[in-house]
């Protein structure tokens, strides 16, 4: 069941468009990574779908309130986390808090906010002013603020972007406790890596909707797949040997390696193996080939790029 | 829920702006400053220039008004009259600390939020942008308005205690309470308004707080208009100008409401 429909999103600004004819649907507690170059449009479309600024068409639907509806209610259904924490640096941590959730119905503010202080780990200096607070504390104070009015969709916008190593790693725990919990969570990055951790399915903007399906299917999808297999003595005779093969496409030579293009690798990997031993080939290692989203982002980009121009 | 929401803002502008020393200093020195430096002056003027005052031509027309205006003045001495013509540019003069002090608390409060980012975060809430901006307003105005009040009390005190005491019938005249109680609200509204507006296109508190001068340039030529005789405000010119004031309101609050829009906010405001 979808608790985010996005149907015919566009966004201009005098001339230039932003956002161009999304739909995509977010499942009740998956967490959908929106990954796009700078200026695809990401930012917008999650101010869109967090109703802070009008689509110049189309709507979405989430948790059953539209954005061209009671925006009020829109925003008790949704929680956002900014691109920088923007807390109130001279206001203590626990003060933040409060006055963020005075603007919502929560019955029982301080125990409210107490949970999330101790959830995030801040319970201790939820008297200190938050402008004391390293990057990764705040980015979690943040949070916090974002999940005071337990909210059914969280938007993070590149919520490591900034941090340290530790304090990136910090906010992705964090990001995948709540996905446990089973909260939907829709968030922008441009950490591949994360997406690729903490993602149910990504999608790919570059001002329109280029992808949407889990990482897996994303590598087979823009990749064939391949096996390397490790050789002590590599030769022509085993490697015309392996081109034989119907379910090989192509072979290539590389360091003592042989990269083989499978049709279908799962199937074939034992005869394949066979044909290399009958070969007169010694065998060191045999392993399939990865490519991360970063490979098949980078594809995306430059494919969609080339189309454009 | 509107009303909670307000306070709450309300209670926070206050406690973010009381902690900001600047500001706290603006709000509590500002008014010493003000009212000390007129009474100063008004001394000076009466012990220094004294019965030859009424003789500057300059404050012949305004002396001719002022007892126009208040006939009984006519009564008393040179030193007197002109005592009481310097007496009665206070409403005016004193509309510097709201305009002041509105100003600085909504460019402060705004840009803040601005530069912090926050103000994002605060618009995906359910916050409605009226109550918002209605709750920053206040923020600023009640202080303005209550700093206003105690200082006019304080005023009339200090010029009794001189021993200007008998003078004040003539002074506390219905422009008095206009002043008080119509111009400085209308000031501080307008202050405000100028304030949010300067907010949107400034990129430091400095440049948004320049509106000032916008406001206070006006106000400090309503004093130069009446003590050069050009006009004299009785009770109606008081109420005309007054309502000029709220008609400007108007129009400067549809600007600013433009301005302060969820959309411009995020997207124009740089």
């Amino acid at each position: 069941m979808s608790i985010i429909s996005v149907h015919n999103l566009s966004k201009k600004f005098g001339d230039i468009t932003a956002v161009d004819d999304l739909n995509l649907e977010v499942k009740k507690g998956e967490v959908l990574g929106f990954l796009g170059p700078n200026g695809a449009g990401k930012t917008t479309t999650i101010r869109m779908l967090a109703g802070i600024i009008a689509p110049t068409s189309g709507y979405a639907e989430i948790a059953g309130q539209r954005t061209d509806g009671n925006i009020e209610r829109l925003h008790e259904v949704i929680g956002l986390l900014t691109e920088t924490p923007a807390l109130y640096d001279r206001l203590t941590a626990e003060r933040n808090l409060k006055y963020f959730a005075g603007f919502y119905p929560i019955v029982g503010i301080t125990p409210q906010v107490e949970k999330y202080l101790r959830l995030m780990g801040l319970w201790e200096r939820r008297k200190n002013r938050a402008g004391t607070f390293s990057k990764g504390m705040k980015q979690r104070l943040a949070l916090a603020r974002a999940l005071l009015h337990e909210p059914q969709v969280l938007f993070l916008d590149e919520p490591t972007s900034g941090l340290d190593p530790e304090a990136a790693q910090e906010v992705r725990e964090m990001v995948k406790n709540l996905s446990s919990q089973g909260r939907t969570i829709f968030l922008s990055t441009h950490n591949l890596t994360e997406a690729e951790q903490l993602c149910h399915r990504i999608a790919v903007i570059r001002t329109k909707l280029l992808v949407l399906d889990t990482s897996e299917n994303l590598r087979n999808r823009f990749f064939r797949q391949e096996v390397n297999i490790r050789l002590e003595n590599p030769s022509i005779t085993i490697i015309n040997a392996v081109k034989r093969l119907d379910f090989v496409d192509d072979v290539e030579e590389k360091d003592n390696r042989l990269i083989v293009r499978l049709t279908e690798p799962d199937k074939n990997h034992p005869e394949l193996v066979k044909e290399i031993v009958d070969a007169g080939g010694r065998i060191l290692g045999v392993s399939e080939a990865e490519h991360h989203l970063e490979e098949i982002y980078l594809k995306l980009i430059r494919e969609e790029k080339e189309n454009g121009i | 829920m509107g009303y909670r929401r307000i306070v709450n803002i309300l209670l926070k502008e206050w406690q973010f702006l009381f902690t900001d020393f600047g500001n706290t200093l603006l709000v509590t020195l500002l008014p010493v400053l003000v009212i000390g430096q007129l009474i100063l002056y008004i001394w000076l003027a009466v012990n220094f220039a004294g019965e030859s005052a009424i003789n500057i031509s300059i404050f012949q027309n305004a002396l001719a008004n002022l007892q126009r205006a208040t006939p009984e003045v006519a009564l008393l001495s040179g030193t007197e009259q002109f005592q009481v013509l310097l007496l009665s540019q206070y409403n005016f003069f004193m509309l510097v600390v709201p305009v002041m002090i509105s100003v600085s608390v909504v460019t402060f409060s705004i840009l803040d939020e601005k530069l912090s980012g926050s103000l994002e975060a605060l618009l995906a809430t359910p916050v409605k942008t009226w109550e918002l901006l209605l709750g920053k307003a206040l923020a600023g105005a009640i202080p303005a308005l209550i700093v206003t009040w105690i200082c006019s009390g304080i005023f009339l005190g200090i010029v009794a205690a001189m021993g200007w005491g008998y003078l004040l019938d003539m002074v506390m005249t219905p422009v008095w309470f206009i002043s008080l109680f119509l111009f400085s609200p209308a000031v501080i509204i307008l202050s405000f308004l100028l304030g949010v507006i300067g907010s949107s296109r400034a990129k430091d508190a400095k440049g948004a707080q320049n509106l000032v001068v916008v406001i206070i340039l006006p106000v400090l030529a309503l004093i130069v208009i009446q003590i050069t005789g050009i006009i004299w405000f009785t009770a109606v010119s008081a109420l005309i100008l007054a309502f000029v004031i709220v008609l400007v309101d108007y129009f400067v609050l549809r600007i600013a409401v433009r301005l302060f829009q969820r959309e411009s906010i995020v997207v124009r405001w740089r």
